[in-house]
Protein backbone atom coordinates (compact mmCIF):
# COMPACT_ATOMS: atom_id res chain seq x y z
CA UNK A 1 0.00 0.00 0.00
CA UNK A 2 2.77 2.53 1.00
CA UNK A 3 4.06 1.70 -2.46
CA UNK A 4 1.30 2.43 -4.71
CA UNK A 5 0.46 5.99 -2.29
CA UNK A 6 4.42 6.57 -3.52
CA UNK A 7 3.91 5.95 -6.68
CA UNK A 8 0.62 7.53 -7.18
CA UNK A 9 2.28 11.12 -5.55
CA UNK A 10 4.96 11.12 -7.88
CA UNK A 11 3.11 10.72 -10.82
CA UNK A 12 0.65 12.71 -9.48
CA UNK A 13 2.96 15.40 -9.20
CA UNK A 14 4.98 15.25 -12.34
CA UNK A 15 1.76 16.36 -14.70
CA UNK A 16 3.32 16.07 -18.10
CA UNK A 17 4.15 12.05 -17.32
CA UNK A 18 0.08 11.68 -17.40
CA UNK A 19 -1.48 14.48 -18.70
CA UNK A 20 0.85 14.28 -21.56
CA UNK A 21 -0.47 11.57 -23.33
CA UNK A 22 -4.30 11.63 -22.51
CA UNK A 23 -3.68 15.32 -24.28
CA UNK A 24 -2.29 13.41 -27.10
CA UNK A 25 -4.70 10.89 -27.23
CA UNK A 26 -7.47 13.68 -27.57
CA UNK A 27 -5.36 15.73 -30.09
CA UNK A 28 -5.38 12.32 -32.27
CA UNK A 29 -8.87 11.74 -31.92
CA UNK A 30 -10.01 15.24 -32.26
CA UNK A 31 -7.61 15.64 -35.24
CA UNK A 32 -8.49 12.11 -37.15
CA UNK A 33 -12.12 13.31 -37.90
CA UNK A 34 -11.25 17.01 -38.94
CA UNK A 35 -8.54 15.42 -41.33
CA UNK A 36 -10.64 13.07 -43.77
CA UNK A 37 -13.33 14.08 -46.19
CA UNK A 38 -15.61 11.01 -46.08
CA UNK A 39 -19.23 10.37 -45.35
CA UNK A 40 -19.93 9.76 -41.84
CA UNK A 41 -20.49 6.06 -42.22
CA UNK A 42 -17.13 5.56 -43.68
CA UNK A 43 -15.50 7.66 -40.63
CA UNK A 44 -17.46 5.00 -38.28
CA UNK A 45 -15.80 1.92 -40.15
CA UNK A 46 -12.16 3.86 -39.81
CA UNK A 47 -12.80 5.59 -36.08
CA UNK A 48 -11.92 1.85 -34.17
CA UNK A 49 -8.54 1.43 -36.30
CA UNK A 50 -7.37 4.67 -35.11
CA UNK A 51 -8.83 4.08 -31.39
CA UNK A 52 -6.46 0.76 -31.39
CA UNK A 53 -3.70 2.88 -32.98
CA UNK A 54 -4.52 5.63 -30.80
CA UNK A 55 -4.19 3.69 -27.90
CA UNK A 56 -0.98 1.73 -28.69
CA UNK A 57 0.74 4.88 -29.66
CA UNK A 58 0.14 6.60 -26.43
CA UNK A 59 0.57 4.25 -23.95
CA UNK A 60 4.06 3.72 -25.50
CA UNK A 61 4.64 7.54 -25.12
CA UNK A 62 3.54 7.28 -21.31
CA UNK A 63 5.74 4.57 -20.81
CA UNK A 64 8.49 6.40 -21.89
CA UNK A 65 10.46 7.62 -18.51
CA UNK A 66 8.01 4.62 -16.22
CA UNK A 67 11.80 3.48 -15.05
CA UNK A 68 14.43 5.91 -16.44
CA UNK A 69 13.99 8.80 -13.76
CA UNK A 70 14.57 6.41 -11.26
CA UNK A 71 17.48 4.80 -12.54
CA UNK A 72 18.79 8.03 -13.19
CA UNK A 73 18.14 9.48 -9.81
CA UNK A 74 19.53 6.39 -7.73
CA UNK A 75 15.87 5.80 -6.33
CA UNK A 76 15.88 1.74 -8.35
CA UNK A 77 19.28 1.17 -6.55
CA UNK A 78 17.98 1.61 -3.10
CA UNK A 79 14.53 -0.38 -3.75
CA UNK A 80 16.72 -3.17 -5.20
CA UNK A 81 19.14 -3.11 -1.88
CA UNK A 82 15.89 -2.76 -0.20
CA UNK A 83 14.01 -5.88 -1.44
CA UNK A 84 14.70 -9.29 -2.70
CA UNK A 85 12.86 -8.66 -6.08
CA UNK A 86 11.40 -5.55 -7.64
CA UNK A 87 8.74 -7.31 -9.28
CA UNK A 88 6.26 -5.70 -6.63
CA UNK A 89 7.15 -2.02 -7.44
CA UNK A 90 7.25 -3.11 -11.61
CA UNK A 91 3.96 -4.40 -11.03
CA UNK A 92 2.42 -1.25 -8.88
CA UNK A 93 4.30 1.77 -11.10
CA UNK A 94 2.14 -0.41 -13.77
CA UNK A 95 -0.65 -0.12 -11.91
CA UNK A 96 -0.77 3.60 -10.85
CA UNK A 97 0.37 4.08 -14.88
CA UNK A 98 -2.87 2.67 -15.33
CA UNK A 99 -5.07 4.26 -13.09
CA UNK A 100 -3.81 7.60 -14.15
CA UNK A 101 -3.24 6.96 -17.90
CA UNK A 102 -5.15 4.02 -19.17
CA UNK A 103 -8.33 4.23 -17.65
CA UNK A 104 -8.80 8.05 -18.13
CA UNK A 105 -8.11 7.05 -21.97
CA UNK A 106 -10.45 4.30 -21.94
CA UNK A 107 -13.22 6.30 -20.80
CA UNK A 108 -12.37 9.08 -23.17
CA UNK A 109 -12.06 6.48 -26.50
CA UNK A 110 -15.39 5.21 -24.86
CA UNK A 111 -17.00 8.74 -25.10
CA UNK A 112 -15.51 9.19 -28.61
CA UNK A 113 -16.63 5.74 -29.89
CA UNK A 114 -20.25 7.35 -28.32
CA UNK A 115 -19.65 10.75 -30.67
CA UNK A 116 -18.74 8.68 -33.76
CA UNK A 117 -20.56 5.80 -33.69
CA UNK A 118 -24.00 7.51 -31.94
CA UNK A 119 -24.36 4.04 -30.38
CA UNK A 120 -24.05 4.00 -26.55
CA UNK A 121 -23.96 0.21 -26.84
CA UNK A 122 -21.25 0.38 -29.08
CA UNK A 123 -19.29 2.58 -26.37
CA UNK A 124 -20.15 0.26 -23.72
CA UNK A 125 -18.66 -2.33 -25.70
CA UNK A 126 -15.76 -0.93 -26.28
CA UNK A 127 -14.58 0.09 -22.72
CA UNK A 128 -14.13 -2.77 -20.81
CA UNK A 129 -11.83 -4.09 -24.07
CA UNK A 130 -10.15 -0.60 -23.70
CA UNK A 131 -9.14 -0.99 -20.03
CA UNK A 132 -7.85 -4.29 -20.67
CA UNK A 133 -5.82 -3.46 -23.40
CA UNK A 134 -4.46 -0.41 -22.25
CA UNK A 135 -3.14 -2.63 -19.26
CA UNK A 136 -1.72 -5.10 -21.74
CA UNK A 137 0.39 -2.25 -23.95
CA UNK A 138 1.58 -0.74 -20.47
CA UNK A 139 3.23 -3.79 -19.83
CA UNK A 140 4.45 -4.62 -22.63
CA UNK A 141 5.98 -1.25 -23.25
CA UNK A 142 7.38 -1.39 -19.95
CA UNK A 143 9.32 -4.35 -20.32
CA UNK A 144 10.64 -2.74 -23.75
CA UNK A 145 11.57 0.52 -21.94
CA UNK A 146 13.53 -1.77 -18.94
CA UNK A 147 14.81 -3.73 -21.66
CA UNK A 148 16.80 -0.09 -23.03
CA UNK A 149 16.97 0.87 -19.58
CA UNK A 150 20.45 2.62 -20.23
CA UNK A 151 20.06 2.89 -24.11
CA UNK A 152 16.99 5.31 -25.00
CA UNK A 153 13.84 4.10 -24.11
CA UNK A 154 12.14 4.16 -28.20
CA UNK A 155 14.55 1.50 -29.05
CA UNK A 156 13.38 -1.18 -26.59
CA UNK A 157 9.91 -0.33 -26.87
CA UNK A 158 10.18 -0.70 -30.86
CA UNK A 159 11.58 -4.33 -30.14
CA UNK A 160 8.43 -5.36 -27.94
CA UNK A 161 6.55 -3.70 -31.52
CA UNK A 162 6.28 -7.05 -32.45
CA UNK A 163 4.52 -8.66 -29.53
CA UNK A 164 1.49 -6.46 -29.78
CA UNK A 165 1.02 -7.40 -32.92
CA UNK A 166 -0.88 -10.15 -32.52
CA UNK A 167 -3.16 -7.83 -30.16
CA UNK A 168 -4.17 -5.83 -33.00
CA UNK A 169 -5.21 -8.63 -34.54
CA UNK A 170 -7.56 -9.61 -31.76
CA UNK A 171 -8.76 -5.89 -31.58
CA UNK A 172 -9.97 -6.04 -35.59
CA UNK A 173 -12.03 -8.81 -35.03
CA UNK A 174 -13.41 -7.71 -32.09
CA UNK A 175 -14.64 -4.46 -34.36
CA UNK A 176 -16.01 -6.58 -37.07
CA UNK A 177 -17.93 -8.69 -34.01
CA UNK A 178 -19.50 -5.13 -33.02
CA UNK A 179 -20.01 -4.20 -36.30
CA UNK A 180 -21.95 -7.30 -37.14
CA UNK A 181 -24.14 -7.06 -34.17
CA UNK A 182 -22.64 -10.48 -32.86
CA UNK A 183 -20.87 -10.98 -29.24
CA UNK A 184 -18.09 -10.27 -28.33
CA UNK A 185 -17.37 -11.87 -25.18
CA UNK A 186 -15.16 -14.48 -26.87
CA UNK A 187 -12.65 -11.90 -27.53
CA UNK A 188 -13.15 -10.21 -24.06
CA UNK A 189 -12.05 -13.40 -22.00
CA UNK A 190 -9.42 -14.01 -24.13
CA UNK A 191 -8.07 -10.67 -24.00
CA UNK A 192 -8.52 -10.87 -19.95
CA UNK A 193 -6.45 -14.99 -20.19
CA UNK A 194 -3.51 -12.85 -22.23
CA UNK A 195 -3.47 -10.27 -19.19
CA UNK A 196 -3.57 -12.42 -16.68
CA UNK A 197 -0.53 -14.40 -17.61
CA UNK A 198 1.03 -10.71 -18.85
CA UNK A 199 0.86 -9.92 -15.34
CA UNK A 200 1.99 -12.70 -13.65
CA UNK A 201 5.30 -12.98 -15.75
CA UNK A 202 6.47 -9.62 -17.00
CA UNK A 203 6.94 -7.83 -13.78
CA UNK A 204 9.34 -10.78 -12.61
CA UNK A 205 10.72 -10.29 -16.09
CA UNK A 206 11.08 -6.54 -16.17
CA UNK A 207 12.83 -7.06 -12.31
CA UNK A 208 15.46 -9.09 -13.85
CA UNK A 209 16.19 -6.73 -16.56
CA UNK A 210 16.34 -4.00 -14.26
CA UNK A 211 18.43 -5.55 -11.43
CA UNK A 212 20.84 -6.37 -14.55
CA UNK A 213 21.36 -2.76 -15.55
CA UNK A 214 21.84 -1.74 -12.13
CA UNK A 215 24.97 -4.36 -11.96
CA UNK B 1 32.46 -9.11 18.95
CA UNK B 2 29.83 -9.94 15.90
CA UNK B 3 31.45 -10.19 12.57
CA UNK B 4 28.75 -7.64 10.31
CA UNK B 5 31.02 -8.28 6.73
CA UNK B 6 33.23 -11.05 5.42
CA UNK B 7 34.29 -10.48 2.10
CA UNK B 8 36.70 -13.81 1.04
CA UNK B 9 39.19 -13.29 -1.89
CA UNK B 10 37.28 -11.07 -3.75
CA UNK B 11 37.72 -10.13 -7.32
CA UNK B 12 36.05 -7.93 -9.89
CA UNK B 13 36.85 -7.08 -13.58
CA UNK B 14 35.22 -4.73 -15.95
CA UNK B 15 35.58 -5.74 -19.83
CA UNK B 16 38.85 -7.60 -19.26
CA UNK B 17 40.52 -5.08 -17.04
CA UNK B 18 41.00 -6.43 -13.04
CA UNK B 19 39.78 -3.45 -10.80
CA UNK B 20 40.71 -5.41 -8.02
CA UNK B 21 41.72 -9.23 -7.42
CA UNK B 22 42.28 -11.44 -4.04
CA UNK B 23 40.56 -8.72 -1.44
CA UNK B 24 39.62 -10.25 1.49
CA UNK B 25 38.34 -8.12 4.68
CA UNK B 26 36.37 -8.45 7.62
CA UNK B 27 34.30 -5.85 9.20
CA UNK B 28 32.75 -6.18 12.73
CA UNK B 29 30.59 -4.60 14.90
CA UNK B 30 31.73 -1.20 15.87
CA UNK B 31 34.90 -0.58 13.25
CA UNK B 32 35.03 0.88 10.78
CA UNK B 33 36.74 0.64 7.11
CA UNK B 34 37.86 3.19 4.76
CA UNK B 35 38.48 2.42 1.05
CA UNK B 36 41.06 4.44 -0.26
CA UNK B 37 42.15 4.29 -4.34
CA UNK B 38 42.44 6.03 -7.57
CA UNK B 39 39.92 7.28 -9.74
CA UNK B 40 38.71 4.01 -11.48
CA UNK B 41 40.41 1.88 -8.88
CA UNK B 42 37.44 0.25 -7.96
CA UNK B 43 36.05 1.88 -4.78
CA UNK B 44 32.17 2.19 -6.17
CA UNK B 45 32.41 -0.80 -7.68
CA UNK B 46 33.40 -2.30 -4.18
CA UNK B 47 30.52 -1.05 -2.51
CA UNK B 48 28.15 -1.95 -4.83
CA UNK B 49 29.37 -5.30 -4.66
CA UNK B 50 29.20 -4.89 -0.38
CA UNK B 51 25.39 -3.63 -0.82
CA UNK B 52 24.37 -6.46 -3.01
CA UNK B 53 23.78 -4.17 -6.23
CA UNK B 54 26.82 -5.91 -8.04
CA UNK B 55 27.85 -9.37 -7.64
CA UNK B 56 31.80 -9.99 -7.88
CA UNK B 57 33.68 -11.24 -10.45
CA UNK B 58 35.00 -14.07 -8.21
CA UNK B 59 34.99 -14.86 -4.34
CA UNK B 60 32.27 -14.13 -1.92
CA UNK B 61 30.98 -11.65 0.65
CA UNK B 62 28.73 -12.89 3.74
CA UNK B 63 26.45 -10.41 5.20
CA UNK B 64 25.06 -11.07 9.09
CA UNK B 65 21.96 -9.51 7.70
CA UNK B 66 21.69 -9.30 4.19
CA UNK B 67 18.80 -7.06 3.83
CA UNK B 68 19.50 -4.34 6.63
CA UNK B 69 22.21 -2.09 4.79
CA UNK B 70 22.18 1.35 4.39
CA UNK B 71 24.17 2.81 0.73
CA UNK B 72 24.42 6.54 0.07
CA UNK B 73 25.81 6.97 -3.26
CA UNK B 74 26.76 8.74 -6.14
CA UNK B 75 23.19 9.10 -6.76
CA UNK B 76 20.87 11.22 -4.23
CA UNK B 77 17.30 9.30 -4.85
CA UNK B 78 15.82 12.37 -4.83
CA UNK B 79 12.69 13.69 -7.04
CA UNK B 80 13.74 17.03 -8.12
CA UNK B 81 9.61 18.26 -8.89
CA UNK B 82 9.02 16.99 -5.43
CA UNK B 83 9.20 19.66 -2.64
CA UNK B 84 11.71 18.70 0.42
CA UNK B 85 8.63 17.67 2.93
CA UNK B 86 7.29 14.93 -0.27
CA UNK B 87 10.74 14.15 -0.19
CA UNK B 88 11.18 13.09 3.54
CA UNK B 89 8.12 10.84 2.62
CA UNK B 90 9.81 8.97 -0.34
CA UNK B 91 12.65 8.14 1.81
CA UNK B 92 10.63 7.30 4.68
CA UNK B 93 11.67 9.35 7.18
CA UNK B 94 9.05 11.74 7.45
CA UNK B 95 7.73 9.89 10.79
CA UNK B 96 11.05 9.79 12.63
CA UNK B 97 11.46 10.93 16.14
CA UNK B 98 14.84 12.87 15.63
CA UNK B 99 13.65 14.72 12.03
CA UNK B 100 13.04 17.98 12.93
CA UNK B 101 16.35 17.68 15.47
CA UNK B 102 18.61 16.81 11.84
CA UNK B 103 16.18 19.17 9.69
CA UNK B 104 17.70 21.88 11.92
CA UNK B 105 20.88 20.64 12.47
CA UNK B 106 20.96 20.72 8.97
CA UNK B 107 19.42 23.85 8.16
CA UNK B 108 16.94 22.07 5.93
CA UNK B 109 13.48 22.95 8.45
CA UNK B 110 12.79 26.28 6.79
CA UNK B 111 12.91 24.73 2.75
CA UNK B 112 10.33 21.91 3.38
CA UNK B 113 7.77 23.44 1.16
CA UNK B 114 10.61 24.54 -1.46
CA UNK B 115 10.78 22.15 -4.56
CA UNK B 116 14.31 20.18 -4.52
CA UNK B 117 15.36 21.39 -7.82
CA UNK B 118 15.42 24.96 -6.58
CA UNK B 119 18.10 23.24 -3.92
CA UNK B 120 21.79 23.69 -4.04
CA UNK B 121 23.98 20.51 -4.88
CA UNK B 122 25.12 20.59 -1.22
CA UNK B 123 21.76 21.01 0.25
CA UNK B 124 20.29 17.79 -1.73
CA UNK B 125 23.54 16.28 -0.61
CA UNK B 126 21.85 16.63 2.86
CA UNK B 127 18.68 16.11 2.30
CA UNK B 128 20.03 12.74 0.96
CA UNK B 129 21.92 12.09 3.75
CA UNK B 130 18.83 11.97 5.71
CA UNK B 131 18.45 8.33 4.85
CA UNK B 132 22.08 7.66 6.63
CA UNK B 133 20.98 10.07 9.62
CA UNK B 134 17.80 7.99 10.19
CA UNK B 135 18.58 4.66 9.24
CA UNK B 136 18.50 1.25 11.57
CA UNK B 137 21.03 -0.57 9.94
CA UNK B 138 23.62 -2.61 10.86
CA UNK B 139 25.94 -1.99 8.25
CA UNK B 140 26.36 1.78 6.46
CA UNK B 141 27.92 1.42 3.12
CA UNK B 142 29.15 5.22 2.49
CA UNK B 143 30.66 6.04 -1.31
CA UNK B 144 32.08 10.11 -1.00
CA UNK B 145 29.74 10.83 1.09
CA UNK B 146 31.95 14.50 1.92
CA UNK B 147 31.28 15.34 -1.64
CA UNK B 148 29.27 18.75 -2.15
CA UNK B 149 28.86 19.43 1.82
CA UNK B 150 30.58 22.60 3.28
CA UNK B 151 32.62 22.32 6.64
CA UNK B 152 29.50 22.13 8.94
CA UNK B 153 27.86 19.57 7.32
CA UNK B 154 31.06 17.43 7.16
CA UNK B 155 31.72 17.81 10.92
CA UNK B 156 27.93 17.22 11.46
CA UNK B 157 28.61 14.05 9.20
CA UNK B 158 31.56 12.61 11.14
CA UNK B 159 30.43 13.05 14.37
CA UNK B 160 27.31 11.33 13.42
CA UNK B 161 29.28 8.44 12.26
CA UNK B 162 31.46 8.39 15.26
CA UNK B 163 28.21 8.17 17.27
CA UNK B 164 27.32 5.07 15.06
CA UNK B 165 30.30 3.24 16.09
CA UNK B 166 29.72 3.91 19.34
CA UNK B 167 26.54 2.10 18.70
CA UNK B 168 27.93 -0.70 17.51
CA UNK B 169 27.16 -0.37 13.49
CA UNK B 170 29.75 -1.45 11.35
CA UNK B 171 30.66 1.00 8.52
CA UNK B 172 32.65 1.18 5.30
CA UNK B 173 33.08 4.76 2.99
CA UNK B 174 34.98 5.73 0.53
CA UNK B 175 36.25 9.33 0.68
CA UNK B 176 38.93 11.25 -1.19
CA UNK B 177 39.33 13.54 1.99
CA UNK B 178 40.59 12.31 5.35
CA UNK B 179 37.00 12.02 7.86
CA UNK B 180 37.92 12.12 11.62
CA UNK B 181 36.59 8.63 11.87
CA UNK B 182 38.99 6.07 13.75
CA UNK B 183 39.41 3.68 10.76
CA UNK B 184 41.05 0.60 9.14
CA UNK B 185 42.31 1.50 5.30
CA UNK B 186 41.66 -0.84 2.33
CA UNK B 187 43.72 0.77 -0.50
CA UNK B 188 42.57 -1.17 -4.40
CA UNK B 189 45.67 0.76 -5.54
CA UNK B 190 47.90 -2.55 -3.91
CA UNK B 191 44.79 -5.03 -4.56
CA UNK B 192 46.10 -5.67 -8.36
CA UNK B 193 48.58 -7.82 -8.91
Amino acid sequence: MKLINFEFLKLRKKSRGWLGPILVFILIMTAFPLTVEILNKNLEQAFFSILWIATLLVMMLATEDIFLEDYNDGSLEQMAIKYDSLSGLVATKIFVYWVLIGIPISLIGALYGFGITRSSESALQILPILLITTYIFLNVFSFGNALSLTKGSILGTLITMPLVLPLLVVLGKVVIAINLGISFLGFLFLLLGILSIIILILPMIISFVIKAHLE
Amino acid sequence: MKKILAADNLCYSINETKLFQGLSFDLFEGKAIHVLGGNGSGKTSLLKIISGLSKPTRGSITKSNKKNVCFVGHKNALKQYLTVEDNLSLLEVDKHNDINAFLKKLELSKLLDVMVASLSYGQQKKLALLRLFLNDSDLLVLDEPCVGLDRKSQDILCSFLREQKEEKKALIFSSHISLDVDSEYINLDKAIS
